[in-house]
């Protein structure tokens, strides 16, 4: 607690609206920063975010474009809080997406799974598989102790190694004139889109629906309370009879399996094939860390960060576009919002209070558990 | 309440000020031409070479451009689609990738004019148009193999596909040509744009005795890595002569703005329209002046190798004997003219494994240039693919 002139400086768990208020003052600090770099640029500010507003939200057809980036990054973003909730630092949602693609490549491609069957067939391979990527770091973990930041970082580029090789390799589609592609998907492993856009919706309701379940999972079911405990305090955890051998492996099921979910809608539903690892993803498994840790430990909140990061990629592509602006500063203005959006973290510690000397103190704010991944305790 | 009032009107004015920027109906009636790029148009080979055609375009013709680059395979359709909500009325994807893209836009929007580069699928109102290397490298080989004293020539490769793949093969068939004991040592960077990985490739080569360098990648660092050795190579691209006045030889170089030129003022005549494409494909060569043997534009030849060139002979059935010099040059008189009078892919022509890849009397045609495997008899290294 401190006084700060006629205000208190409260510290403790933020309240909703607090969150909300610190975000977007953060933003638009983040728009006043960026408006000097359009105005460096040669553009009226004004001008420039009129043009992004009206061709990211108004244009015809560019709305649903928000929400094409936003359901892999739901889809990771949504697991990846789940493990983070369970203190296990997982960094390696781009590699068990990576997984995800393949194993759906091949049931698409490589068995004679035809017909209803077949996306069904590929989302679960893409889970599976997804899952087993996740499960290699938290045994290594559980029984060697070792870093799970390190390894699950890794297991990245091994999965994108592998994908380049299977792409220029073994699985190198005879149709595509020695490009490094497969070939095209059946037409029945194609994900169904919305009518007029580009969203390919059954992947979008898995993340919705993803969401809700882990929200769930964490605050009513006997797993999600381990997981809780376990993250705020490992050593109660073991107190209490916790095994957290069994609750970190299933953590990582989950999550792995969930960025595995949303490989299978990358291919499925934008490529219909398997390509370049870099062309595939577009580093979703890595952007998804950042929609998980704003996220706050809440599942439901990756439906907000996810389309917020959704809405940031439109707006980049609006500014190439729409403004001619190279692709580099389209990159600066993302990274401007992100670093006043985690810059701003810190501030959500505090309370401000209206408490001039004098009044009457209000009860001093009880120590609260910080509930991780605050800003805290990386 | 007074304030309430007050703070209304405040943003309404805020907002009317906000409306009043955005951009309303186009009052322009230039055509409007858009261009999608595969990487950043500063990274100086493809996309910049594309880039600056466009801006030649925009100076010479009524028209005016709109340009995207870096963008991802994935989303070309989004980006063509934001293209035609700006008003552009003609398209130019410039990757072999967005080729899939590009005809499910072409599908979706008729009335809008599109070239795709590099691709074999056309549409009524969809072209395909490419500037292609493989007589210039086939030239490059003829210097090279003049120039090597190792007679170990190297090619760093991007990926092996079979638009390098025809490169490296015109390089090595004229490699050969002039020096039948060289051997052209290939590395594959799986890259369009990597200079860790080039130069890691070259620095092999080097290990491996080879002493003149061509590529096929986006940055000169090939160039860079072999002039610290003093090590000769041949441009790629963009002109490169500036980053080794000592050992850039020649090279390739493009002009992609004399396709872009011809086929926009074909559309603004009336001659090319939404609707008569299926059949356009421009596949230009030196003839057509798209490309230029050079190590930078007229600079065909590094004034310092002039003499060794001259004083190297080579003897041919068609001339007799004669310097590589002069074969250069009457070969680019050849291959200048429209039909050409020499194909560096005319038969006989045997694989390294010996197998006849084109019969006596035949010259490869584009759909075999456009699709070919195999390696030519010279080439050492690995050849993924190999027929």
């Amino acid at each position: 607690m401190k006084q700060v002139g006629p205000f208190r400086l409260d510290t403790g768990e933020p309240s909703g609206a607090w969150t909300l208020v610190v975000s977007a003052a953060a933003i638009l600090a983040a728009f006043v920063a960026a408006g000097g770099i359009f105005w460096a640029y040669g553009l009226n500010p004004i001008h420039a975010y009129a043009v992004i507003v009206h061709d990211t939200l108004l244009a015809p057809g560019a709305f649903p474009e928000i929400f094409r980036p936003t359901i892999p990054l739901l889809l990771a973003g949504v697991g990846l809080v789940l493990a983070f909730r369970a203190q296990f630092y997982n960094i390696g949602a781009e590699g068990q997406l990576l997984a995800g693609t393949v194993a759906a490549t091949g049931v698409a491609l490589f068995t004679p799974i035809r017909g209803p069957a077949t996306l069904p067939a590929m989302f679960a391979a893409g889970f599976v598989a997804g899952a087993l990527w996740g499960l290699l770091p938290s045994v290594l973990k559980l029984r060697l102790n070792v870093n799970e930041v390190i390894t699950t970082l890794m297991m990245n580029y091994i999965a994108l190694y592998f994908v380049s090789w299977l792409v220029t390799g073994p699985w190198k589609g005879p149709s595509v004139r020695g490009f490094a592609y497969t070939d095209q998907f059946p037409a029945s492993a194609w994900l169904p889109l919305i009518p007029g856009t580009r969203i390919h919706w059954p992947t979008l309701v898995l993340g919705v629906v993803l969401a809700a379940a882990f929200a769930v999972l964490l605050a009513r079911t006997r797993l999600g309370f381990a997981i809780r405990v376990q993250g705020e305090n490992p050593e109660a955890a073991r107190y209490v009879g916790i095994d957290a051998l069994r609750t970190t492996l299933l953590v990582m099921l989950l999550s792995g399996g969930a960025a595995g979910l949303a490989g299978v809608g990358e291919v499925a539903g934008v490529h219909h094939k398997l390509l370049d690892p870099n062309q595939v993803s577009l580093g979703y498994g890595y952007t998804a860390i950042i929609v998980a840790w704003l996220a706050r430990g809440k599942p439901l909140a990756t439906l907000i960060t996810a389309t917020l990061f959704g809405l940031i990629y439109s707006s980049g592509d609006v500014m190439q576009v729409s403004l001619q602006m190279p692709f580099r500063v389209t990159s600066v203005f993302n990274g401007l919002i992100l670093f006043f959006l985690i810059g701003s973290e810190r501030l959500l510690a505090y309370r401000i209070r209206w408490a001039p000397a004098g009044a009457p103190a209000s009860a001093p704010a009880s120590a609260v558990a910080p509930s991780p991944p605050s800003g805290e305790d990386p | 309440m007074r304030w309430k009032v007050s703070r209304w009107l405040t943003a309404v004015v805020v907002i009317a000020v906000v409306l009043a920027f955005i951009p309303t109906g186009n009052a322009q009636q230039k055509l409007k031409v858009g261009f999608i790029y595969v990487g950043p148009i500063g990274d100086y080979g493809w996309t910049n070479a594309h880039d600056v055609a466009r801006r030649m375009v925009e100076q010479q013709l009524p028209v005016e451009t709109l340009y995207v680059e870096s963008v991802p395979e994935g989303k070309v359709e989004p980006f063509i689609d934001r293209l035609v909500g700006q008003g552009a009325k003609v398209i130019f994807t410039t990757s072999f990738g967005f080729m899939d893209g590009t005809v499910a836009a072409a599908q979706r929007y008729p009335n809008v004019v599109f070239a795709h580069a590099s691709g074999f699928k056309r549409a009524r109102n969809l072209a395909t148009y490419m500037a292609d290397f493989y007589q210039v490298y086939y030239l490059n080989g003829l210097m090279a193999g003049a120039l090597t004293k190792t007679n170990k020539v190297g090619y760093v490769g991007a990926f092996p596909i079979p638009e390098v793949k025809r490169h490296l093969d015109a390089y090595a068939l004229g490699v050969r040509y002039v020096n039948p004991q060289a051997t052209i040592n290939v590395r594959w960077l799986q890259d369009w744009f990597s200079p860790p990985k080039a130069k890691e490739a070259t620095q092999a080569l080097i290990a491996d005795g080879v002493d003149v360098f061509a590529f096929t990648e986006d940055s000169p660092t090939v160039i860079q890595e072999s002039a610290k050795k003093n090590l000769l190579s041949f441009a790629h691209y963009s002109p490169m002569y500036k980053f080794a006045p000592k050992q850039v030889v020649s090279g390739e170089l493009v002009h992609w703005e004399t396709i872009y030129l011809d086929f926009l003022r074909k559309v603004l005549a009336g001659k090319y329209t939404a609707d008569n494409l299926q059949d356009v494909d421009y596949w230009w060569l030196l003839a057509e002046k798209a490309v230029e043997v050079g190590a930078e534009p007229g600079m065909m030849i590094n004034p310092l190798f002039v003499s060794r060139l001259k004083s190297t002979t080579v003897k041919t059935v068609e001339f007799g004997t004669l310097s590589v010099y002069d074969l250069v040059q009457r070969r680019i008189a050849q291959m200048s003219k429209n039909p050409v009078v020499f194909d560096p892919f005319a038969g006989p022509i045997q694989d390294r494994k010996g197998v006849v890849r084109v019969p006596a009397g035949h010259t490869m045609t584009v759909g075999e240039l456009t699709s070919m495997e195999w390696a030519a008899p010279g080439v050492t290294g690995p050849w993924p693919g190999e027929p």
